[in-house]
Parts: structure tokens; sequence; C-alpha cells
């Protein structure tokens, strides 16, 4: 009752007031939305538009004709190039993926324990990585003199392999486990390893799904380490396929490389390159409803300090 | 307590189990980021493939000599790297904010749903596909006829030339024009981010004391005015420890970033070599020794800047530092 009689001197503005609020809310919002998604739109749908149509009305959203010409082509021409490519792409992020979580829950599981006397001194260890480094040089002369990374397949599945982001992220998880559910097991005579693999990591199944997808993300989206070492074709995961097209074409485009040069190069049609990007990225198109939350949730607790 | 008193062999033969399974985390830290430490003794080298890192000559600090006596494409890369950076940190605080906030006065449905998924994709999006997305945008196929002056299109144009055509307006070649791509690298990262970010600041407002606002609105507030006097201030400890970051990793650019969207085009890259893309190129042009002592004085002061940022972070959040 109170309340009405506060705001009876002016309703009206006020409520006007608030309603501009809300419409800026849902233009700025939306906007920006179209503007994250538009460029999805626009590659998806060029890649099904006949090259013919983009020569003569460029790129448009909404094409004229539609073919499936493209992707025939693609199959046909460098079909067995993109399967192998594929297949270095899953091998790497399903072998990295499980490698790095295994690494990273045994660590995180560890010093998540307060009965671990040195926990800070280790969490410290991995903390002074993010603060200084080494620098490209010295870790890319010490991989390639030292342990042998060029042309290898582990360059691409082990320097990746531990993250202290996901380590720290991990930890928050098991922090919150319950120290009572572990005494119960050592209770039963139970050691640690029994209780990481049997209470630990079944109770952290979301956690799991959470950082797994963090470091499946990154391993499927990994071009850099094949710049740095990898110069066998045969070894080229799905992006940096896509990087060595792409690359070529806006080398050719700032005009710099000379004409007969770019003569002999045979420039991948516009569609061609559209349909690899939607080839290269249709894994995360496709599990992107479903695992968005994951990392919305990973986000939130990276994000809350303790 | 009595933990306290019991020493190190105590501590392994209880729970030696433990730190074992630190030993493959920690090798690999050890193998990637702890042993290349020992590599930045290239930077006092004259460095050859042959002798390896600690058999080169030794040169002192030639090496940083050649870099502070005005090379020109060192101190450009500094100055990009600060550039980006600093409208990188303007632009990639104010838009998240602003975002996370409009999110929190719409209602719960399809359209939010629908606009945060749409927000949150090209976080999942690696620079190399932005690269090529980006080229749908940006490409131009056109002449302009020597003699009657006329425009001709000869192929395929992205849509900013199409909008440019659209409004009359020249259509311009963007991948030979410099002058265009440090605004287009600093908007695509802001981009990239907005939504990842936008999460961070809705986490922090899902926080927030729903009281305070119901008491607002008893006062009469408009929902302007509690924007304004009550979820900015509300925000404004992860906004410092954010921005704080950021500042920390000032003199870190982002060569993902860059070689993924420029890659090898010679015109633009200039415009926008960082620090990290120049070190890079010059491990090839320059040599390893000349390389390594650019990145030396990255990390260097990278360092400085984080305790200077965790120390700020300290004093503002009142002992809360950012590590």
């Amino acid at each position: 009752m109170k309340r009405n009689e506060h705001d009876a001197p002016h309703p009206i503005r006020q409520s006007k007031n608030d309603r501009w609020v809300k419409i800026a809310a849902y233009a700025f919002v939306g906007l920006f939305g179209l503007i994250c998604l538009y460029p999805l739109l626009l590659t998806v749908t060029v890649s099904f538009t006949p090259e013919s149509v983009i020569a003569s009305d460029g790129y448009r959203l909404i094409p004229r004709e539609w073919t499936l010409d493209t992707y025939t082509y693609i199959f046909a021409h460098s079909g067995a190039r993109i399967l192998k490519s594929y297949g270095v792409t899953v091998l790497i992020t399903a072998a990295g993926t499980l490698g790095a979580m295994l690494i990273t829950c045994m660590i995180s599981y560890a010093i998540s324990l307060k009965e671990m006397r040195y926990r800070n001194v280790i969490a410290f260890i991995c903390n002074f990585t993010s603060i200084f480094s080494a620098g490209l040089v010295p870790w890319y002369v010490v991989c390639v003199n030292w342990y042998h990374l060029r042309d290898s397949i582990f360059a691409l599945i082990i320097p990746a392999m531990f993250s202290v982001w996901n380590m720290f992220l991990m930890r928050t998880y098991f922090s919150a486990i319950s120290p009572s559910l572990y005494d119960a097991a050592k209770i039963d005579g139970a050691g640690h390893w029994t209780i990481f693999f049997r209470v630990a990591l079944p109770l952290s199944k979301t956690a799991l799904l959470t950082v797994g997808m963090m470091y499946a993300l990154s391993y499927w989206n990994d071009w850099w380490h094949t710049l740095m070492f990898i110069s066998d074709r045969n070894l080229y995961p799905l992006q940096y396929y896509l990087y060595s097209i792409v690359s070529n074409v806006n080398a050719i485009s700032s005009g710099r490389v000379p004409s007969g040069a770019a003569a002999s190069i045979r420039l991948p049609a516009e569609t061609v390159k559209m349909a690899v990007t939607i080839i290269t990225i249709g894994p995360i198109i496709f599990l992107y409803p479903f695992v968005q939350r994951y990392f919305v949730r990973g986000i939130m607790t990276g994000a809350v300090k303790e | 307590m009595e933990n306290k008193k019991r020493g190190f062999i105590w501590e392994m033969k209880h729970n030696g189990t433990l730190y074992i399974m630190c030993v493959p985390a920690l090798l690999l830290l050890l193998l990637f980021c702890y042993l290349p430490l020992g590599g930045m003794y290239m930077a006092f080298t004259k460095f050859n493939v042959v002798d390896g890192i600690f058999g080169s000559p030794f040169v002192g600090l030639q090496n940083f000599g050649y870099f502070f006596n005005g090379n020109p494409y060192a101190w450009n890369a500094i100055k990009n790297t600060l550039i980006i950076n600093f409208w990188g940190l303007i632009l990639g605080t104010a838009l998240p904010i602003t975002l996370a906030i409009f999110m929190n006065e719409m209602k719960n449905g399809l359209f939010k749903k629908v606009a945060q998924s749409a927000m949150f994709f090209p976080y999942f999006l690696s620079w190399v596909v932005v690269g090529a997305i980006l080229y749908g945008f940006l490409t131009a196929n056109f002449r302009v006829d020597r003699r009657s002056g006329e425009l001709i299109l000869t192929g395929a144009n992205g849509v900013m030339n199409r909008l440019l055509l659209a409004f009359g307006q020249t259509p311009i070649r963007w991948y030979a024009e410099p002058k265009y791509w440090k605004p287009i690298v600093i908007l695509l990262d802001v981009w990239k981010w907005a939504g990842y970010n936008s999460i961070i600041y809705m986490a922090a407002m899902a926080g927030f004391d729903g009281s305070l606002y119901e008491a607002a609105t008893i006062d009469g507030a408009s929902r302007w005015q509690q924007i304004i006097r009550l979820t900015l201030p509300m925000l404004k400890p992860n906004v410092v420890i954010l921005v704080l970051m950021s500042i920390g990793r000032i003199f870190f650019g982002d060569m993902g970033m860059i070689w993924g969207l420029v890659g090898q085009n010679s015109t633009i890259l200039d415009e926008v070599n960082v620090i990290d893309t120049y070190v890079y190129t010059s491990m090839r042009s320059m040599g390893f020794g000349f390389s390594t002592a650019i990145g030396l004085c990255q990390s260097v002061m990278g360092l400085i800047m984080i305790l200077i940022a965790n120390w700020a972070a300290k004093k503002i959040n009142d002992g809360e530092g950012l590590f």
C-alpha cells in the first residue's frame, strides 16, 4: 500500500523511462547477436551457392540459386586430402583430450586435498608459468633440438596437453566434494588411486565434461603448433589445411606476389573456401547447442575466485 | 597441528601417491615451460644450430644493442602491440559490460536464449576460421577503367564492398590497404571475446543481492538509475580484476589472431605486426639470438607489468590480488 503512495507523483514518466531501457536492451543485444550470427549463416549459404552466382552477385545471405556442386567438387578433387586432415584432427583431439584429462585430473585431485602438505608449492610451480615464460624462440629450439618434435604427430598433442587454467578449474570442482566421502572410502581401506578413480571422478561427471570440452575445443581449433612444427602435408590437421588455402589467397589479393607466381597458383574458388570452412567447423556447429552450457558453467566457475 | 612438526620424509611416505599423481603434469611444465627458461641464454649468444644453445659463441649484450639502437621494425611492433591492446582493452571491457547489463534487463525467453547462443558462438571459432569468414566480407574484385573512369566488377565482392556499392561509394581493396587493418583486428578481437566476457559479468551479477534492487524500486528508482547506482558500482571489483589482467598482458600480442587473419600478407602485416609475430618472423630473418633477446625483454616487461597490476588489484580490491 505504501508503495503506491510513493510511486504516485510520477508513475507515468518512470514506467516510460523503464520501457526505453528495455527497448534499448533488446535492440542492442539483438543487433550484436545478429553481428555474431550473420557471418556464420553467410558462410553456410555461400558454400551452397553456385560459383557463377557469387561472381556476378557477390556474397549474399540468400542467393538466387542453390547447389551442392561445391561439396561434390571438393570431395571429388581433394576428398582424400580432406579425409586425411580430418583423421589427423580427430586423432589429436581424441588422444590429446584423453591424455590431458588424465594428467589434469590427477594433479588437481591431489592439490585439492588439504592433507597434502606441499600443495601450495605445486600450485605456485603451475602458476609461475603463466606469470613468466621463456618466450617463443627458446621453447621452439628446445622442442625441435632436444625433443625432436619437428614433423612429428606428437608435436600436435604433447605441448598442449596441460593447461594450468583448466587445472585450477578442475581443482575448484574437486574442492567442492565433501571430504567425508573420501574419509568413508578410507575407512574401507581405499588408497588414493581407488578414491580418485572410484569416488572423485564419478562424483565430478559434469566437471569432467566441462573441462574435457575445453581441451577438445582447443585441440580441434589448433593450427598454431602445425605452423610451428609441421611441414609434412600428411600431418596437416583440418584447421591448417584451411589456413593454407586462405593465407595463399590473402597474399595474392594484396598484389605483392609477382604476377607470374599468381598466375601459376590456382586460386581456390570462393565457394570452396567457404565449404572447407564449414567442413572444418561442422562438428562444432552440430555439438554447439549441447555443449554450450558446459562452457558457460566452466567460465562461471573459473571466474569465481576462491 | 601435528602435521607441521612432521618432515618431508614423513609427508612422502604417507602422501607419496598424491605427489606421484602430480608428476606427469609437472613433467610437462618442466619440459615445455621451465627448461626453455634455460634456453633464454640464447639471447646472449650468436646462436647456431650446430653448436646448440650452450655451445654457441657468447656475445654479451650485442643482441639487445641491435634491438634498442632504433631497429624500426621492433619499435613498430611494440607500438602496434600497445595500440591494439589498448583499444582492445577499452572496447573489450565496455561492450561485454553493456551486453551483460542489457541481458539482465531482458525477460528469460527464446529471444534471450538465441541471442546469448549467438553472442557466444565466435568463442568457438579458431582465428583461421574467422580469417576465412572475414574473407567473405572483404574480398574485392573490381577495376577502374582507365579511359572512362568507370567501375567494372571483375568477380565476387564481399559484403563490405557490396554495402559500399549500395551506398554509391567506391569499393575498397581491403587486402591491399594497410590503414584499415588495426581497426579490423581490434574490432574482431572484441567481437570474438564479447560473449565470453559478458558471461563473466553475468556470473557476477547473478550473485548480487536482489533485495537492494527491491529497495531501490520501492524508493522510486528507475531501471536506468538502478543500473548506474547499483549494478555498475557492484561490478567494479570484477572490472578491476579483468582490466588489470589485461594491463598485465599489455606487451603480449595474440600471434594466433594476427597470423590467422593476416597470415602471409606482407602488405598488411607491417601495420598489425605485434611483438609476438615480430619475434616469429625475425626468428627466420634475424637469427635465434636476436629474436630470443626481444622475447626476453617482452617477458621481463610482462613480469613487471603483472606485478604492478597485482599490486594495484590488492590496493583497489582490499587485499585480493590477481594470483
